[in-house]
Order: structure tokens, then C-alpha cells, then sequence
């Protein structure tokens, strides 16, 4: 095979690669990240680069496929990345690429966690710290060492097996000599998937149990002790850092998935993860998540500890706080580089997320969820360790993934229906989480049945011409004057608008409704009073801001748009419509609505249910409880009742898959119209 | 021991719908159709009354069709050259109403125009006084353009003005409310969908009993049993007291039929298929007759044999509705 160069300009030196190489890979060889949303499937136009000079140099790029490139982009070199295959010397201009940009956090604030009322840690928790002072060996007593530590924990805690690792094992005797035969150990006491009532008893009752780490000394009892909560979901992942002593949660930190650059949605995302090393490349990206979340969220709490900011911290360049050093040894010289990083304080992770994101996590093949009979891998993932999922926690971790029912429903619906109470009442509810998979879990204590629809990613932002996600610029609020069509908006962070994000689109979508500006079907209605209705380059379409109005170009809803919002709204009310009709339950005797994901604390009740997204009834019904997946990930993380719960949960709830199920297109064509085609389910929509 | 038939009940009814008015009720019409009323399934005439018996239009065009097959071409000969003598040879056929499709070029390959369309209408008008249904050429734009002056031009006959749409539908139902005619809505075989596109016509505020829904068939052999499950389905819908489905039906069978492959095509198929005549017009008629039973008001045809059998049909089931109203049961 042929080498050949490829020169981006954003780059110096020109990378070599032979002929086939996809202009993605060739970029990714030169160390350029170039955005992928669609997963390399070349629907969504997102890589497209420009082919420098002149048709000689475009001959040495072949396209696969253009689509989504205008006929002037063509003739102007422009190609897909992920379509357009190297077959000789080329230079390539790099456009800029969108930033992703935070999500804001300040005006939305960090949500308030109380923790489990009577959360007791010698109880509850299956962490504990014990301090231990062995017998030192003599000519008298030639016990080895770890038959000596297990001796000595024996007779402290009654606990008469310990599991230990070779890393582990290594450093035992070092540490024993070092600590003069004083020691401090953490333990995972093992029942997971055993009876829980054992818990109830004191810790000396309990049989076997895994050593996490060995410190020299007897720690301080008030030394940092942490958990972390993760909920890893398709856009953004959140990462809690809990005090396994009090069961406060110490910080919270939240960022957007880094694999969103390689598929918007899961499909998208199993898709690249197929191809190559597309697998080991989704794993990194969500472990750099991750992993940058825990070490921001372990800095801000040393920083506090240290009575440090974050600011501070930065232009000092301390190293971050170290083991086992309580506040009184601040004034001691700086922690050596031997010391293990605070990041090691976290001795247990719990692991909430859809099915997809745990097998990229993982590293589990998951092409089996994409394609029919969607089966998962695995629902029920065994007890790990940080060191083999790669956290950057103590490397003796526990990490517990949370179970799954189904390829769609996954530990992220498991540990909501947990933290919504769903299973715990005997009400009717019905837990929905809102994303780009519409998850619906129906039931109370007796029973759980649950369904999941792909609604698509419009209400994320994506799929809809000016749609971006719920940060800086972003309109969230439109208000339409019945008697002018003319908007008023609210954007976030009080910055120019830039597009709509979730909520945003949910509430122009109801206004527009309600106003006239579309009919019940989504048509536009061409002959009101307003230029605001126009015909655009992708047919009809709403202007909400004018260019003139501090942005650059208009900012518009096309009729695409609306059938896109439609289609999603319209699969997540059918998907609870046909798990009411499963189970025989009408929905008005649905006593609570309980609404999930991040997306889901800001939407507009009244709005929604104007647009027949969700079942109207009275608004006390509704209930959001914000991030539910990382909630029952915390629970579960504080006390193996509740982990025992969840995978409780996972084992009753009945799956109803919506392929196999004809019903389902029937409610949904019935629920593609604003609110509903069957007007009497939406009574105080039609009465006003 | 006497047999107990159990009879079923039901809540709703069909609305009633007339299309045309005569003179004294502001047109030039020398009949009209009425459809619907219907309170129970089709033909169940022990159960509940079927006021109205179904009516049969035949389809003809403002000018002659390049793609109708040369078996119509035949049967209908010169006729097909000026619509005032086509609409003519149908009322002779035995037609209830008519139904005129407007092309959307002429036969010099000229775009169809407001003008031409009208001079169309009116000299059907001027030769038969039947009840007339006018379709567009099936294209947004050419359809708005061409129905609006068309109603305009026709104000108060009481024409049923199609093809109503879920994306086109709002000039042609704006045109019929200003002029005082009737709209057929079609959907694409879905009960959620008409229903949705009665919704959205009379939010406008044309009233119901001036929509004929159309939705959508398939001949035989090619979709007929999922078009006949829509509207038995439909109709169910309707007795049991769902307004927005209490429409009469208008089907197009002439138009499903003559597209099938059996109707089409004269030479080169087996010759156990027999006489192609005869099996077109069998076609013809067994796709209407099934859609009959499933509840159609209005059935367009193409051929004049198939008007005669499929009128035989009708005829033969309602004799027991004759003969309920002869003994009062």
C-alpha cells in the first residue's frame, strides 16, 4: 500500500497514511479532535473539512458521501471527514470547530441532598476503617504477617476470612514494620447479593470481607473517608463525592460525556464503538470524564478541608492533600511525590448509567444492544475493582456497577425508580426520564413495569436546526403575543441568544400551538399578520430572534423542526400509554408523575401538557426530582439495603419491548398531534 | 324454539351529508346525493336503520388521460375529448354524481390555468345535473391554485371540493366555507390520522357535516384488506360516539383498480387469466363491493359495467332495508 501525506493546516508537520484512511483517522493521527456527533455514520455534516487547492489536490480525497453538504460547499472542496477516503497528497483546512461549552451551574443551583434519615455507618455502610495493634513477631511467635493481620482483625471485629489482592499483599509487611505493628485497615465487608438482614447485626457478626488498603499507624478517626456517586449518562456525566462517615455528600461536579464528539446518541455511539478502536477509544473518553470529575470534585474538598481555594491552589501548585493528614499537619512541609494522591481517599464507587454507557465503560462489546433481539452482554455486573475498570481511585476500590433490567432500560432507570420512591409506595406512579431515550417505569410496591421509546435527541437540543444544549445563550422560555405573533424570550446566563435548548423548544413549541401559529398537526399558518412566518432554505418556518438583534443570523423553528419535536413527544406519551393499556391501569388513576434527568427540573408543566408530552392532570401530581440516576446511586453507595433494593428492582420490573408490540404505533400516531388526536384524555387543554 | 339474533347497539351515528343543490336551494343541480345516517354496520339492517344507500360517481377529467388504460379509452371514445360530453356519457351510464379530475397540464403539455379549469367545471355543469365532486391535479400548489376560482366560480352548488390534506388543506377548506361547498379529506389508511385531518378542518370552522372523509384504499390484491380494516375500523369508531370519525366515506376504487397490473395490461400475462375486459371490470367492481361492506358512502368508479354491477349490489343489500321499512321492524 501507497503512503501518502496529509497536511491539516492547523497542524505543522503533515502525517503520513495509507491509501483507504479515512480523512477522521488521518486527522485523529495528527492529533486533531474533529467532532463526530452522528458516530462516523455521515448523516449529521458536523466534520466537514475543506480540500486546499485545486482539482488535483480534490482528486486525492475520494467521497463516499456528501449528504448534508450543499452543492456551493462541494464546489468549494468541502467533504465529510468521516466519508472521505485519502488516496494521494492532500492539505486540508481545519474550520473551527464548535466548543463545547460547561454547562452552567450557577443560576441553576447544585441540588440540595439530604442524607438517608438514620444513615449509620456501622450499620449501613459496607466501608469500614479499624484501627488494629498486632503482637510483633519474636523467636516465640513466628506467625507470618498477613496470618498476624488477619489475627489481629479477627479478634477486633470477628471477621474470620479476608480476601486480599497481590498488589495489596505486597505492601503488608512494609507497612506492618513501618507503622511499628500499629496499622490502620479498610475493609469492604463482601454480602452483596447475600441476605441483608445480616446487616442489621454489628460488624463482628458478619464472616468474610475484602482488604481495600493498609495505612501504617492508627489514622485519625475524622480523616477523609469518601465514596463516589457516578451517574454516567449519554450527555453529561455526574460525579458525587460522599464522606462514607457521615453520608454527606462533600461535592458535586458534573461535565458533558466526552463521547458526545463520537455520537450524539447511543446508537450513534455503538455504532463507532464497533468500528476499529472504536471500543477502546469510547472507554478512554468516558474514563477522562470521569476521572477528571472525581479529581476536580477531591480538590475543591481538600481545598475546603485545607482551608485553601481553588484559585489559590492553582497559583501555588501545592500538590493536593494526601492521605491521612488531618487539618493539624497543614503546617508541615509539602506532601512528597510518593505519596499517593487524595483521589485514594475514594475507596468505593457506585455506578449508575444506561446499558450502553456501562459496556463502553467496561469495554464490553455492545453491538448486541443495537440490533435485534437487543440483548445486553451483561445486566448484572459482578463486584470490580478500580484498578481493572481503570478509575483513578484507590487502585483496591470497590467499584459496584448497578444492575440493569433490559438493553434500553438500564442501572440509570434502576436506581431512579429507587430514588424516586417508586417501588416504596403503595400509589400508582409513573417515573419518567426524559432524554434522548424516553424511559418509563409504571408500578408501586406491588408490581413495575417499564418500557423505553427512542424519542430521539430533540429535546436534548440535537436534531433541530437551531437546537444546542441547555448552556450559556441558549433560549430556555418563549412567550408569543397572541395578537402581534411577536416572542419574548429568556435566554441563559442573560447572554445573546444563540438557539434553543430542551425546555426552551417545549415551551415555543405550546406557544406557537396556542397561539395559532401551528395548528394541531404542526402546520404552519401561513396567513397571519406577521413576517415572523416565512419560507426559509428548509421550507417554512417561525423566526423567534431577528439577526439585527445582537446575533449573527436569524434564529428560527422550521416545520422539520416541529415534526421532529413531535415524533419525540409524541413516542414518550405513547410509550406510557401502552404500558397503562400492558397492565390494564387508565392513566387518570396514576396518582403521581415522577419526572427524571437533569433535563427534566426545568421543564414547564403547564407548557408540557399543552403539547400532550406529558398526561395532564392536576400539577401537584408532578414531581421533579432532578438527577434520580446519580440519587440511587448514592443511596446505594451509602447503605446495602438500598443496594439490595435496586437490584431488587432490576429483577421484578417487566420489560415490554416496543418492537414487538404493535400497539405501540397506534398510540403513537394517535399521540402526533398537539396535545392528542383523542382530545378528551387532554380536558384542560381543550378548554382554554 | 325461536332463534334469538343478538343485535348490537350503539351509541353513534353517522352524519348526514348532501352534496349538490338543486335551484331551490341556490344551485342549478337537477339531483342530489345524500349519504351517511348510518347507526349501525354496514347492511345491518335488523339492527339499525341505513337511511341513505350508498351512491356511485363516476371519475372523469377535464381532458382525455394520457395513462388510463385503453380499455376505458374504448368504452368511453369521444366523449373524453370535451368534459361537457364526457359528463354527459356518465349521467347516461347511470352515475349518482360525478366526479371531475382536473389535470394538471392540458393535452398540448400547457400547465393547467384558473380559467381553463373553470370553463372545465362549468360546462360539465351546463351538460348533466348531477352532483359534482372536483379534485386538483394532487399538487399543493396547482391544487390551491386552480380549486379556489374553481369555488369561486361555482358559488353555492354545493361541490365537494378535494383533495384536503394534512399539509394542504387550509385554501381548499377557506374556499369552501366562503362559497358554500363541501371538502373530502383524505388520509393515508390510518384511523389517527383522518381523524387528525377532520380535527384540523373543522377548527377551522367548516362544519362537520361538510367534510366526506377519504381514507385511502387499495385495490384488490393490492392493500384492500388494510384499507378495509381502517374503515370498518373507523366506523366502529364512529358508532361508538367518537365525533371526529362520524363522517360518510368516499373511496376511489375506479382509481385503485385500473392502476392493478390485472386491469392494465392486455397481452403477455397468462391465459389462465381469461378475457382482459372481463377481468377489469371484475376487478373493478369486486374492489368496490368489498369496500361497500366495509362502510364506503361513495364509491368513484371508472367503467360503466362495473356502475351497472356494483349498483346490482347495491340494490340486493338493501332490499332487507326496503323491506324493515315495509314492516315497520
Amino acid at each position: 500500500m501507497t503512503a501518502h501525506r496529509v497536511k491539516f493546516d492547523v497542524i505543522a508537520e503533515p502525517v503520513q497514511v495509507v491509501t483507504g484512511t479515512l480523512l477522521t483517522e488521518a486527522a485523529h493521527e495528527a492529533g486533531i479532535d474533529i467532532a463526530q456527533p452522528c458516530g462516523g455514520q455521515g448523516r449529521c455534516g458536523r466534520c466537514a473539512l475543506q480540500v486546499v487547492g485545486g482539482s488535483e489536490s480534490r482528486s486525492s480525497v475520494r467521497s463516499r458521501s456528501t449528504l448534508r453538504l450543499s452543492p456551493e460547499d462541494v464546489a468549494q472542496g468541502y467533504v465529510l471527514a468521516c466519508q472521505a477516503v485519502v488516496e494521494g497528497d492532500v492539505s486540508i483546512h481545519v474550520p473551527p470547530q464548535e466548543a463545547l461549552e460547561r454547562r452552567l451551574t450557577t443560576d441553576r443551583t447544585v441540588a440540595e441532598v439530604q442524607v438517608p434519615a438514620g444513615y449509620d455507618p456501622a450499620i449501613d455502610q459496607t466501608i469500614r476503617r479499624v484501627a488494629l495493634t498486632l503482637t510483633p513477631p519474636s523467636m516465640d511467635d513466628q506467625t507470618d504477617d498477613w496470618s498476624r493481620l488477619q489475627t489481629a482483625l479477627r479478634q477486633e471485629t470477628g471477621i474470620g476470612e479476608l480476601q486480599v489482592s497481590l498488589s495489596l499483599l505486597r505492601k503488608i509487611g512494609p507497612v506492618l514494620r513501618e507503622g511499628e505493628w500499629e496499622v490502620t485497615a479498610v475493609l469492604n465487608l463482601e454480602s452483596r447479593g447475600q441476605k441483608v438482614e445480616g446487616l442489621q447485626s454489628p460488624i463482628s457478626n458478619l464472616q468474610s470481607a475484602k482488604l481495600i488498603d493498609l495505612q501504617p499507624g492508627h489514622i485519625p478517626a475524622d480523616a477523609p473517608l469518601w465514596g463516589a456517586a457516578i451517574d454516567i449518562g449519554t450527555t453529561t456525566v455526574s460525579v458525587w463525592l460522599v464522606d462514607l462517615l457521615t453520608g454527606e455528600v462533600v461535592q458535586q461536579a458534573a461535565e458533558y460525556n466526552r463521547q458526545i464528539r463520537r455520537g450524539e446518541d447511543v446508537i450513534s455511539r455503538i455504532i463507532f464503538a464497533s468500528k476499529n478502536n472504536g471500543r477502546e477509544e469510547m472507554r478512554r473518553l468516558v474514563l477522562e470524564s470521569i476521572n477528571g470529575l472525581l479529581e476536580r470534585v477531591v480538590k475543591r474538598a481538600s481545598s475546603e478541608w485545607r482551608v485553601v481555594d481553588d484559585q489559590q491552589l492553582a497559583t501555588n501548585n501545592q500538590p493536593p492533600a494526601t492521605n491521612n493528614q488531618p487539618p493539624a499537619t497543614n503546617n508541615q512541609p509539602p506532601a512528597t511525590n510518593n505519596q499517593p494522591p487524595a483521589t485514594n481517599n475514594i475507596v468505593k464507587a457506585t455506578i449508575a448509567g444506561n446499558s450502553t454507557m456501562m459496556h463502553l465503560l467496561l469495554g464490553i462489546p455492545a453491538e448486541s444492544i443495537r440490533l435485534s433481539p437487543f440483548v445486553t452482554a451483561v445486566n448484572h455486573i459482578p463486584p470490580l475493582t478500580a484498578r481493572e475498570v481503570e478509575l483513578a481511585i484507590h487502585p483496591e476500590a470497590a467499584v459496584d456497577c448497578l444492575p440493569g433490567v433490559a438493553s434500553y432500560v438500564g442501572a440509570d432507570i434502576t436506581a431512579g425508580a429507587l430514588s424516586s420512591g417508586l417501588d416504596d409506595s403503595e400509589q400508582v406512579s409513573l417515573f419518567m426520564d426524559i432524554g434522548t431515550n424516553g424511559e418509563t417505569v409504571l408500578g408501586s410496591h406491588d408490581w413495575l413495569v417499564t418500557c423505553a421509546c427512542s424519542a430521539g435527541p430533540a429535546f436534548e437540543g440535537a436534531g433541530v436546526e437551531h437546537g444546542m444544549r441547555a448552556t450559556r445563550g441558549a433560549i430556555e422560555e418563549v412567550w408569543i403575543n397572541s395578537d402581534t405573533y411577536e416572542p419574548t424570550i429568556r435566554v441563559i446566563g442573560d447572554a445573546a441568544p444563540k438557539g434553543f435548548c430542551g425546555s426552551g423548544l417545549i415551551s415555543l413549541l405550546a406557544e406557537m400551538f396556542v397561539t395559532g401559529v401551528i395548528d394541531k398537526g404542526g402546520n404552519f399558518n401561513t396567513s397571519l399578520p406577521t413576517t415572523r412566518i416565512r419560507k426559509g432554505a428548509h421550507g417554512l418556518e417561525y423566526v423567534v430572534v431577528w439577526a439585527n438583534e445582537g446575533v449573527n443570523r436569524d434564529i428560527a423553528i422550521t416545520h422539520v423542526d416541529v415534526d421532529n419535536l413531535l415524533r419525540a413527544k409524541a413516542a414518550i406519551y405513547a410509550g406510557f400509554t401502552v404500558l397503562a393499556d400492558a397492565v390494564g391501569v387508565p392513566l387518570e388513576t396514576v396518582e403521581r408523575v415522577l419526572i427524571g434527568g437533569a433535563f427534566g427540573k426545568y421543564i414547564n408543566v403547564e407548557k408540557a401538557v399543552e403539547i400532550g408530552l406529558l398526561p395532564d392532570m392536576p400539577w401537584e401530581n408532578f414531581h421533579f426530582l432532578g438527577n434520580t440516576a446519580v440519587l440511587g446511586a448514592y443511596y446505594a453507595l451509602l447503605d446495602e439495603k438500598q443496594r439490595a433494593r435496586i437490584a431488587d428492582i432490576a429483577s421484578r420490573m417487566t420489560y415490554i419491548e416496543l418492537s414487538a408490540d404493535n400497539s405501540f404505533f397506534e398510540a403513537f400516531t394517535s399521540a402526533l398531534f398537539l396535545p392528542h388526536t383523542d382530545m378528551s384524555l387532554f380536558p384542560s387543554v381543550a378548554g382554554s | 324454539m325461536p332463534v334469538q339474533i343478538p343485535k348490537d347497539k350503539w351509541p353513534g351515528q353517522v352524519r348526514v351529508a348532501t352534496i349538490g343543490a338543486t335551484e331551490a336551494d341556490g344551485g342549478t343541480r337537477t339531483s342530489v346525493i345524500t349519504v351517511g345516517g348510518e347507526k349501525a354496520l354496514p347492511f345491518m339492517h335488523f339492527e339499525a336503520e341505513m337511511p341513505y344507500r350508498p351512491v356511485i360517481a363516476l371519475e372523469i377529467k377535464d381532458r382525455k388521460p394520457d395513462d388510463w388504460s385503453p380499455l376505458l379509452l374504448e368504452t368511453w371514445g369521444e366523449a373524453m375529448d370535451a368534459p361537457g360530453a364526457w359528463a354527459k356519457a356518465a349521467e347516461a351510464a347511470g352515475a349518482d354524481m360525478l366526479q371531475l379530475s382536473l389535470s394538471l397540464t392540458g393535452v398540448d403539455g400547457e400547465p393547467n390555468t384558473p380559467d381553463k379549469a373553470v370553463t372545465a367545471v362549468q360546462s360539465v355543469l351546463n351538460s348533466s345535473g348531477l352532483p359534482l365532486a372536483v379534485f386538483g391535479p394532487g399538487q399543493k400548489e396547482a391544487d390551491n391554485e386552480l380549486l379556489v376560482p374553481v369555488a369561486e366560480a361555482t358559488k353555492g352548488e354545493r361541490i365537494a371540493l378535494g383533495i384536503c390534506e394534512d399539509k394542504n388543506y387550509r385554501t381548499i377548506v377557506a374556499t369552501a366555507m366562503a362559497n358554500d361547498h363541501l371538502v373530502t379529506a383524505r388520509a393515508p389508511m390510518d384511523v389517527n390520522l383522518s381523524k387528525q385531518l377532520n380535527i384540523l378542518i373543522t377548527d377551522m370552522g367548516l362544519p362537520l357535516e361538510r367534510i366526506i372523509m377519504d381514507p385511502t384504499t387499495g385495490a384488490l390484491g393490492y392493500g384492500i384488506e388494510y384499507g378495509y380494516s381502517v374503515m370498518e375500523r373507523l366506523r366502529l369508531a364512529a358508532l361508538q360516539g367518537d365525533t371526529m370519525t362520524q363522517l360518510p366515506m368516499i373511496v376511489t376504487p375506479g382509481f385503485e383498480a385500473w392502476k392493478a397490473k390485472e386491469s392494465k395490461v392486455g397481452t403477455g400475462v397468462p391465459a389462465a387469466w381469461g378475457d382482459w375486459l372481463e377481468r377489469a371490470i371484475n376487478w373493478e367492481t369486486l374492489t368496490a363491493v368489498a369496500l361497500l361492506e366495509s362502510g364506503a358512502d361513495i364509491l368513484v368508479l371508472r367503467h360503466p359495467e362495473s356502475v351497472r354491477r356494483v349498483r346490482m349490489a347495491i340494490e340486493e343489500l338493501m332490499e332487507a332495508e326496503e323491506l324493515r321499512l315495509a314492516t315497520g321492524n
